[in-house]
Parts: C-alpha cells; sequence; structure tokens
C-alpha cells in the first residue's frame, strides 16, 4: 500500500523554502469610517442602534446580526466601561516571554451589546472582572482613524 | 436507528510533532491509502466522491484544492475542498449520500503544519484587521480571555483543567497515534508557566502532523463493503457571531447549536444518558468543560463536579476524549474533528486497541471547534 522504505537520514530530507509577501488593505467600511473618523476627530466612542432591535450595537457595523436590518441611530456610548473578561500575556507572537506582560480585556459599555477588545494598563494583578475602566485617547494631533487612537483602558 | 450512511473505511498515519520524510502530499496518500485498504475498496474504481478539508493559509500556498486529486485517488473524479474542519466534511459527505449524488464519500483531512515556519504570525492574520489585529500580541490571548469567563460563569477551576490534562495525556499512553501521551500530575499542570493567564502552557495542545481519511457509503453499498458499519445517526454545524466582541464568552454556544442539530437528527432527547461516550474538542484544557456542557453532557456548571467524580475517565460513565484528545494526541488544526470523529468509529467497531473502552458502547459523540479566534464547530453522532 504504502512506501516500501522510508528515509532514516536526517541529511538526506530535502526541503524547499518559500515564503509569501501578502499585503492588502482592508476597507473599514460605511460603519467603520464613521467610527474610525469620529474617534479621530472627536475623541468619541460610536455605537450604532438597530431600528428594530432597539439595541446598540459596538463595535458598529450596517447591519444588525440579529434581524439583519439596516442599522439606524449612532449613539456615543462613552468612554467608561467594565471589564467582562481578560488575560494576562506573558509571551508575544512567536513564543517569546514579554518583558512585561501585557492585559488583553473586553470592555463591555452600558445599555450596549458588544464592546471593545484592548490593552488594559494597570498592574495586572489589580485587574478584575468587573472592574470599572475608562479609554485613554491619544491626543488629537497623535490620531489616526484606528483602534490604536484609544491608548488603553485604564481604571476608573 | 437510522441506518442511511455508514463509516465503512478508516486510515491514519501515526501523529508526530515532525514528518520530515514525506511531502504533505505523501502524508495524505498514506491515510488515503490505508483507509481504502480498510474498507477493501479501490479508490479509483469504487469510490464516487472525494472532500478534502484544508484552509490555504496552513498548507502555504494559494488555491489548495488544485493541488489535490492525484493524492487521494481522485483524479478526473468529483472532488472538492471544504475550508474547513473534518467533521464540516463528514456533513458534506453525508448529504451528497443522502441526496443520491454518491454513493461512497472519501473525506480526507490532514495536517503538516510542520512545514509552516510562522504558524503564531498565520493564526494572528486570523482576527479582524481592523479592530483586533493592530492591538498585537499572540491570539491565544483569546482563550486566556475566554477561559477565565468561562471559570467565572461555570463552577469550574484552574485545578479542573488541570485535571483535563492528565486525563487525556494519560489516555493517549494507551493510543498507539499519539505524540502527547505522558504520566504527569495536576501539580505538574500548576506548576507549568503562565502564558496567557489564567491559561497555563501545559493547557494548550501541541501541534502535530498526521492525516486522516474515512470511507462513507450508502446503506446498500455498506452492506456490500462492511460487516461492521458504524452509522452516521447525526450531523450538525454551527457558527456564533464573528465578532469577538459580541459573544458570550462564558459559553460555547456554537458547539450547543451543532449538537442541538445533530442530536435532533439521531432522535437523542437525553445526551447525558442516551451518549454512551465522546471525542470533544480539548484543543485549551478549558474547552473540554466548556464543550460538555455546551453538548449537554452535564448541567451547567456540573462539568467540573462531575469530572471530579471520574464520569468523564476512561473507566467512567460517559468516557470524554479516551483516545487522548487534541492534548494527548497532539492538536492535527482541521483535522482534528476527523480525528475526534475517527475515534469514535474505532471505539464503536471494537477496533480502539489498547484504549478500547471496556464497557460496550453503543452510541457517541464527536464535537470539533476550529480554535482561536473562531466560534465554529460540528458534530457527529455514530451509533452501532
Amino acid at each position: 500500500m504504502t512506501f516500501l522504505e522510508r528515509s532514516r537520514e536526517p541529511e538526506a530530507h530535502k526541503h524547499w523554502y518559500g515564503d509569501m509577501e501578502a499585503s492588502y488593505v482592508y476597507s473599514t467600511g460605511i460603519a467603520g469610517e464613521r467610527f474610525f473618523s469620529t474617534l479621530r476627530d472627536k475623541g468619541k466612542i460610536l455605537g450604532a442602534t438597530c431600528p428594530k432591535c432597539k439595541k446598540t450595537v459596538l463595535p458598529p457595523r450596517m447591519y444588525c446580526e440579529v434581524c439583519f436590518s439596516e442599522m439606524g441611530d449612532w449613539v456615543d456610548v462613552g468612554k467608561e466601561g467594565r471589564v467582562d473578561t481578560f488575560s494576562i500575556a506573558q509571551v508575544g507572537v512567536g513564543g517569546e516571554p514579554l518583558e512585561e506582560p501585557v492585559v488583553y480585556g473586553l470592555i463591555r459599555f452600558p445599555k450596549v451589546e458588544g464592546g471593545l477588545v484592548h490593552i488594559i494598563a494597570a498592574k495586572p494583578e489589580k485587574v478584575k472582572i468587573g472592574m470599572k475602566v475608562k479609554a485613554k485617547l491619544r491626543p488629537r494631533k497623535e490620531r489616526s482613524g484606528s483602534i490604536l487612537d484609544i491608548e488603553s483602558f485604564k481604571p476608573h | 436507528m437510522k441506518k442511511n450512511v455508514a463509516v465503512v473505511g478508516i486510515g491514519n498515519t501515526a501523529f508526530r510533532p515532525k514528518t520530515d520524510e514525506y511531502s504533505w502530499k505523501e502524508l495524505m496518500y498514506e491515510a488515503a491509502s490505508r483507509a481504502y485498504d480498510d474498507a477493501g475498496l479501490n479508490a479509483r474504481r469504487d469510490i464516487d466522491s472525494f472532500i478534502t478539508c484544508a484552509e490555504d493559509y496552513w498548507e502555504g500556498f494559494s488555491i489548495y484544492d488544485e493541488f489535490v486529486p492525484d493524492q487521494i485517488g481522485a483524479a478526473m473524479r468529483s472532488c472538492c475542498t471544504v475550508t474547513g474542519d473534518g467533521i464540516q466534511g463528514l456533513a458534506l459527505a453525508y448529504m451528497q449520500i443522502m441526496s443520491g449524488a454518491a454513493e461512497t464519500v472519501a473525506v480526507e483531512s490532514h495536517s503538516k503544519i510542520s512545514d509552516l515556519l510562522t504558524y503564531d504570525d498565520v493564526l494572528a492574520f486570523a482576527l479582524d484587521p481592523i479592530y483586533n489585529r493592530p492591538l498585537g500580541g499572540h491570539p491565544h490571548y483569546i482563550a486566556g480571555m475566554e477561559m477565565r469567563r468561562f471559570l467565572r460563569d461555570s463552577k469550574c477551576t484552574e485545578k479542573d483543567c488541570a485535571r483535563v490534562v492528565v486525563k487525556n495525556r494519560t489516555n493517549a499512553l494507551k493510543n498507539a497515534s499519539s505524540a502527547y501521551g505522558t504520566k504527569l500530575t495536576e501539580d505538574d499542570v500548576k506548576k507549568s508557566a503562565q502564558v496567557f493567564s489564567p491559561l497555563r502552557k501545559l493547557d494548550v495542545s501541541n501541534l502535530v502532523d498526521g492525516g486522516i481519511v474515512m470511507v462513507l457509503a450508502s446503506a446498500e453499498r455498506a452492506k456490500q463493503i462492511t460487516d461492521n458499519p458504524v452509522w452516521m445517526t447525526g450531523v450538525g454545524w454551527s457558527s456564533d457571531t464573528p465578532w469577538l466582541e459580541n459573544r458570550d464568552w462564558g459559553r460555547a454556544e456554537y458547539a450547543q447549536m451543532a449538537t442541538k442539530m445533530a442530536y435532533k437528527m439521531a432522535g437523542i432527547k437525553n445526551p447525558s444518558s442516551d451518549i454512551d461516550f465522546a471525542e470533544i474538542d480539548d484543543k485549551f484544557s478549558y474547552k473540554e468543560l466548556q464543550h460538555i456542557e455546551a453538548a449537554r453532557l452535564a448541567r451547567k456548571g456540573e462539568a467540573g463536579k462531575q469530572l471530579r467524580k471520574g464520569r468523564f475517565d476512561a473507566q467512567g460513565r460517559l468516557p470524554v476524549n479516551v483516545s487522548g484528545g487534541s492534548l494527548g494526541c497532539g492538536n492535527l488544526v482541521e483535522a482534528a474533528g476527523l480525528h475526534r470523529a475517527m475515534e469514535l468509529a474505532l471505539q464503536l467497531r471494537g477496533h480502539a486497541g489498547r484504549h478500547q473502552i471496556k464497557k460496550v458502547v453503543k452510541r457517541g459523540l464527536a464535537l470539533s471547534w476550529r480554535s482561536v479566534p473562531t466560534a465554529s464547530g460540528a458534530a457527529v453522532v455514530m451509533e452501532v
């Protein structure tokens, strides 16, 4: 059925190296454009409200994933939320140990479905589920219209 | 029991961290050859349709499916690729047979993940490019976040997760195909490095290479092919929202939906008593417990308690991952689900060797998950 012999010689195992350069430009879309330009220009975090479900969703999008309607009103959800869950990364991409651990968390906002995944700038041992945090924005001139316009969420 | 579609052939390679001597095509060829030999079928004559389950980025080239047919005997035949988990491939095969499009179908999935030198980077590329990827970091932080919320919402503990690691890696000692069988203690897990806390190094399954092929047939063909068919009586698949931000992090809703669909098809009302054993995704230790609850093999909040009572042990009332799972056998990436399903069929045939469950088993559940950052899973119920 399969091969009569299999090589046991490490030296005989030939490899061909290949790599793939893949660059993309991802459109943020109609909803993303509005979210990120408002974050950059006005320093506000916007959610989108479904006219049918009446729920405000973050990150905002053009369509409601529950009822498939087109979203209606845009709402400033504020900068304060609570930590829904978090983890403390001690290693980075590639598995290298990090000098300073990084706390990643999911932040939920009052009366909002969803939230934002972001970095929590606090001592890891101080971070708790349910803890109040507030978005710390970069200064206006440093903001470029990206999720990184929010520097981090800090205990509040 | 619905006797419509049966597993009539099973083949796999050993699961190893590296397979330097084989090309990825030869790995697939070996698994396929074994499966066709097991079924006693000539692939070039007797198999109507071929399905392979893989993702381009894991394979390392664009349009992977163009490179498939020859090594599984499918050149110039009906052949297609499911860019997903192996159980999704089984579901497609089931539909092809039920619709009459094919009478015999081969389902293939494999991992030659050792060929990928930058696994972490490819995984990071699976994150939402606009909202999540710019934050950087190893995507396993998502598993750490999910584990923390799950432990908070259930009554499971880090110690329970350690117990899953001990159970599965010890079970794997009896599985000849496994790569990571070993004896270890809960203390070893507790002492292993924090990586994405609460997730520790030993809570994470290790990648392996390996190939699996399963041959399915209609009831009529199955009777001609084999004396010991294993019947696929239910199949289901589901995806929760792709937005990390919108999920309920304490629960595996995709697994709940996928198993619900499979149970309904199989006519199962009380999974915790109707299912004799299960092979459940355990790419991270806590996922086994979360998936057990989602599949209703334990009441919500009780998976840890039942685990401590030994219910899911190899000798328990409802053995879970007696094969060793991904923690014990190794993480086969897209083939991990097909491995779960394969182990189900082997047990039901009585061909599982040293890890054969001692009591008689008649009905099992296999449940897959496509790992972080996905919320996609698939389930299959098999019976004899």
